[in-house]
């Protein structure tokens, strides 16, 4: 008998389950592996941003020692296109390069050093275009086209309409802003990475630091014109993702190295200055925003443009823009609204999927209105956003019925009793000499899952194995969020196991199911969905087969109990490893699938958008920042932080915790201090010395807690958090700075914009007015 | 790339004969990243770590020597940098990270000669002096004279750094180190300033002031020292300071901040000494 054991199920602080094989360093992430014979495979980067080839010669680099294929796009099989929606996107360019970072040419080498000389003895001739570098240069008339559209640069532009919004115009008060937004670096630990080997069979096997193992399947098999069915992935734990290893980034060109490898492992692996340039990056965006409210600050009508520079290709910046327009006035209850969003393609590094998709950006625009307007009404910021928060039965700003969990009252109220806010006078009267300071809040949110139009649904897998253990085989990647840990923690619940008694299969499209990619906050949420039933399905066949062995007549007054299932009256058990004995490994298995429910309501306007639009459940969030600029040079320090989140239940406070501090650490940096630089669409912030990430030294302490609401639809009323609390920072350490008589309209708030704006000179543009 | 790693300085004279072009590594903190970004390619690179004479700190009145190979985390360590340098400790502890500072040497940062040295502000106000070392002999040399440029100094053919030779500042109260990068740590610096002040009375008797990353070296302002002499530690008179160190330096924009920004910045970081 174990002693100390202990059944680690839902609600426990429990440690996660890779944690000491990751301490260990016996898990192995992608970048781990080093395959026997191995060849590495480099992708040659254009470097202009935007031109038309001329000729590539690769003659010098086929005769080097070492080299085995130097490809080009005429080697590329099949239609050479990738992209989740639009398909907008070469494998390795033929004709026109769009982006700095276009890959034109892909080598295969026996070590990494020759790789970098046969890359480098490459001469590409590109004749250079004029660049696209900005947005207003890409809407000009005579802007050249990126892509052939007949629409110019624009990939797309819709709008969302909620009741009347011409009563803006007769509003008690109106508000006019413009705000605007940088691009953020993801910067995982882990850059973008993966081995593939073909085999004797045809078999195309990769193993890849992905979010979404089922969806490269497709995306390699159209870009190649090869058979899904003949490529086979693994994802294992990535070293972080961010959203920016959704979609595809060394696969296609990995895929395309080992059909030319004669059977031998090919490893591609970007380093930090190829991630930089090649990688996908969150959208910069710029806001127009006119709000209207009464004097007593009941919000009546918004109006507001948002445009988003999604770069060289679409990726997923149409619904990106889709998730802008869908939060654009807050989480707050609004008759009025009328978004306009546009999503236009420049010469810049690629925008896409990052942590806050869409919602990071507008959550600066629509929590600055809020502060502008409690400042004008002379009204407490707190109490004017708790006055207009939503609350369930309330018709969101695009037109939603508040159906589900929705605690956005709730994290304003426990705020407002915290010891950070209540004492914040006497905090900001003792500033010291040369300081100022200000304590600033922020109220967000961020819709949950696909959206409609795209079905959010995972299949669960769940086995008793040979020897008496329960494998749970997890089909969505974890990308350091933990989920996977999570699965086990949900299958512990429900089948009362010790957690020496659990093993975890990570996604493998030969061994789990397809379910989706690790992202939208859906991860747990889903998958956990199906898990519940399959593990409740598992349950009850293993009362039931030990009910046959124990001549019982049925399987009622069984239970699980850690290693065995027990017959409670007569205390009579059956060990799970004999039980497995019995049984055909086909029964030991059980199978089932989630489908997330989505909205019937669609705000008028939003049937531009086919894909993930819009959503029926929302996590939220109020945070606060206290904030010490120094007047002499222009520094901002967050000196504490505070997180409320609505995530419904909480299924591990500790998993739940660290998702809160990660996501206000990144949102931290995107308001302070990150930005990725670029000077005619060519980046100058090359590498981590140059694109600021904070340290532990930049980050104050992090106080998360959790408002559990019960969201009824999720697994154990859990709803997933991880970009929420990312929406969070920028807008709340805005407000500090506001308060404190420093109105941004512009992030990061750098020392130089800071020590600008502390002279009076204001970094607002001049626009025309509200239409 | 060979690689040496001499155990003695003759067998260190030996090889910067056999090798002219070697490059010399000590910390490699800039050296390793400059290989890696491919900004030089070396034949052949020469390690300082081994050589046991530029591993010592030594108190030689009223003055610290400190090996040009001692690396920047023994430096914070050391009791009497600590109680009798307290600016030098203060600039150490700005520079990097922890694994940097294990790494990186006080020899290293001198002869890298960048203008955002870290080090490099407290050792002009400090007055340190170097002394070069070579198969011939030695030579004393203040460090304004040695660094000459951006990643330009005064060291011959042959010739190394081993040791750096830093006056106790006695009767300077105030000791002032200020620096700004773009985060807390792991940062270059946007503007730094050193200062070292004797007060007598409530006046100030002598000041030195060095400024980092706003010129093409450290910029010192004679003007600026003089300008607050005789005069007390006030905000009024700091203010015609700040003015004098605006019109000093020569700034540059660049990827960090804009020119424009860094003069402004130096001449507000005299204003902290009215806080003090």
């Amino acid at each position: 008998m174990k002693t100390l054991s202990f059944i680690e199920d839902i609600g426990r602080r429990s440690p996660r389950f890779d944690a000491p094989d990751k301490a260990r360093g016996k898990e192995k992430f992608a970048s781990d592996l080093y395959p026997e014979n191995l060849l590495w495979a480099g992708a040659l980067r254009a470097g202009i941003p935007h031109g038309e080839i001329r000729s590539i010669i690769v003659d010098r680099a086929l005769s080097m020692a070492g080299v085995h294929a130097v490809l080009t796009r005429k080697d590329v099989p099949g239609p050479n296109r990738q992209g989740f929606v639009y398909w907008d996107m070469p494998v390795l360019c033929g004709k026109k390069v769009r982006h700095a970072g276009d890959a034109v040419a892909l080598v295969i080498a026996e070590t990494r050093e020759i790789l970098a000389k046969a890359l480098e003895s490459i001469q590409v001739d590109i004749s250079p275009l004029p660049v696209v570098d900005s947005i207003d240069a890409a809407l000009s008339d005579q802007a050249p086209k990126v892509h052939d559209l007949t629409t110019g640069n624009l990939l797309k532009a819709a709008t969302i309409t909620k009741g009347d919004p011409a009563v803006l115009a007769t509003c008690d008060i109106l508000l006019e802003e413009y705000f605007s937004t940088p691009v953020q670096e993801h910067a995982y630990l882990e850059t973008e990475n993966g081995v593939a080997r073909l085999d004797k069979e045809g078999i195309l096997h990769l193993i890849v630091s992905t979010q979404a193992p089922f969806r490269d399947r497709l995306e390699i098999a159209r870009a190649l014109g090869l058979d899904p069915g003949k490529i086979h992935i693994t994802a294992p734990y990535l070293g972080g993702g961010f959203g920016g290893k959704d979609g595809a980034t060394v696969q296609c060109l990995l895929a395309l190295a080992a059909l030319h490898a004669k059977g031998r492992p090919v490893k591609m692996w970007w380093d930090r200055e190829e991630s930089m340039v090649a990688g996908y990056k969150r959208h910069a965006a710029r806001m127009h925003y006119c709000l209207g409210a009464k004097k007593d600050g009941e919000l009546v009508a918004l109006k507001c443009e948002i445009d988003y520079d999604t770069g060289a290709y679409a990726h997923l910046g149409v619904e990106i823009m889709a998730l802008g327009l869908e939060h654009a006035a807050g989480p707050y209850r609004i008759p009025n609204m009328e978004a306009k969003g546009r999503c236009i393609y420049t010469n810049n590094p690629i925008a896409g999927a990052f942590r806050g998709f869409g919602v990071a950006q507008v959550s600066f625009a629509f929590e600055g209105m809020m502060d502008r307007l409690a400042l004008k009404l002379n009204m407490d910021p707190l109490a004017l956003r708790r006055k207009n928060a939503l609350i369930r039965g309330d018709k969101n700003c695009a037109d939603i019925t508040m159906t589900h969990s929705t605690g956005m009252a709730e994290c304003l109220l426990r705020l407002a009793d915290h010891y950070l806010w209540t004492d914040r006078g006497k905090w900001v009267a003792a500033a010291p000499r040369f300081k100022r300071r200000g304590v600033g809040i922020s109220a967000v949110f961020n819709g949950m899952g696909y959206g409609h139009g795209l079905p959010d649904y995972a299949v669960a897998k769940v086995r008793l194995t040979q020897s008496g253990t329960i494998r749970v085989y997890n089909g969505v990647s974890d990308m350091g969020q933990g989920n996977a840990s999570t699965f086990v923690q949900m299958a512990v619940e429900i089948l009362c196991q010790d957690r020496e008694n659990m093993e975890l299969v990570q996604p493998d499209t030969d061994r789990t199911h397809p379910s989706g990619s690790s992202s939208a906050g859906r991860t747990t949420y889903t998958y956990g969905n199906a898990l519940i039933k399959a593990c409740t399905a598992l349950r009850d066949k293993l009362c039931n087969r030990a009910a046959l062995m124990l001549l019982m007549d049925d399987a009622r007054g069984f239970a699980m109990v850690p290693g065995a299932v027990r017959h409670l009256a007569t205390g009579k058990e059956i060990s799970l490893a004999a039980l497995a004995a019995i049984m055909h490994p086909e029964d030991r298995l059980c199978v089932a699938d989630h489908l997330m429910v989505t909205t019937p309501e669609m705000p008028q306007g939003g049937e531009a958008f086919s894909l993930g639009f819009p959503h029926l459940i929302y996590p939220f969030a109020a945070h606060l920042a206290r904030v010490e600029v120094d007047e002499l040079t222009g520094g901002v320090c967050v000196k504490d932080y505070l997180a409320f989140t609505d995530g419904g239940r909480v299924l591990n406070p500790q998993t739940f915790e660290q998702q809160v501090q990660g996501a206000v650490a990144q949102g931290i940096g995107y308001a302070l201090c990150e930005a990725v630089q670029t000077t005619q669409s060519l980046i100058s912030t090359r590498d981590l010395s140059t694109y600021i990430l904070p340290t532990s030294l930049d980050l104050p302490d992090i106080q998360s807690h959790c408002v559990e609401t019960i969201e009824h639809s999720g697994p154990f009323g859990m709803k997933g958090i991880g970009e929420v609390g990312l929406n969070g920072p920028l807008p709340a350490i805005g407000s500090a700075l506001i308060h404190a008589g420093l109105p941004m309209n512009r992030a990061p708030f750098t020392p130089e914009r800071i020590l600008a704006a502390l002279q009076g000179q204001a970094d607002k543009k001049k626009e025309p007015p509200c239409r | 790339m060979k690689v040496h790693l001499p155990e003695s300085l003759d067998a260190l004279w030996d090889l910067l004969d056999q090798h002219p072009q070697a490059g010399i590594m000590a910390g490699g903190t800039d050296l390793l990243v400059s290989l890696r970004a491919g900004k030089q390619h070396l034949p052949t690179v020469i390690c300082l770590e081994r050589l046991a004479p530029l591993q010592t700190i030594e108190p030689l009145d009223q003055t610290l020597r400190i090996g040009a190979g001692v690396t920047l985390t023994r430096i914070l360590e050391n009791s009497l940098v600590h109680t009798h340098l307290p600016l030098l400790h203060k600039s150490v502890a700005s520079l990097g990270s922890p694994l940097v500072r294990n790494m990186a040497t006080l020899g290293g940062n001198i002869c890298t000669a960048s203008p955002a040295g870290d080090t490099l502000p407290a050792l002009y106000v400090l007055g340190a002096k170097l002394s070069l070392a070579s198969a011939k002999g030695r030579r004393i040399l203040p460090l304004e004279s040695f660094i000459q440029g951006p990643g330009k100094t005064a060291l011959a053919k042959g010739e190394i750094l081993d040791s750096v030779i830093i006056p106790f500042p006695a009767g300077f109260g105030v000791q002032h180190f200020e620096k700004l990068g773009q985060r807390n740590a792991l940062a270059i610096s946007v503007v730094s300033f050193a200062a070292l002040i004797r007060t007598q009375d409530n006046l100030v008797q002598r000041a030195r002031f060095a400024w980092g990353s706003v010129g093409p070296t450290i910029v010192r302002s004679p003007q600026a020292e003089k300008a607050l002499e005789g005069n007390p530690l006030s905000l009024e008179a700091l203010l015609r300071v700040a003015d004098l160190a605006r019109a000093a330096v020569e700034p540059i924009t660049d990827v960090r901040a804009s020119a424009d920004y860094r003069r402004r910045v130096a001449g507000n970081m005299v204003l902290r000494l009215a806080a003090l």
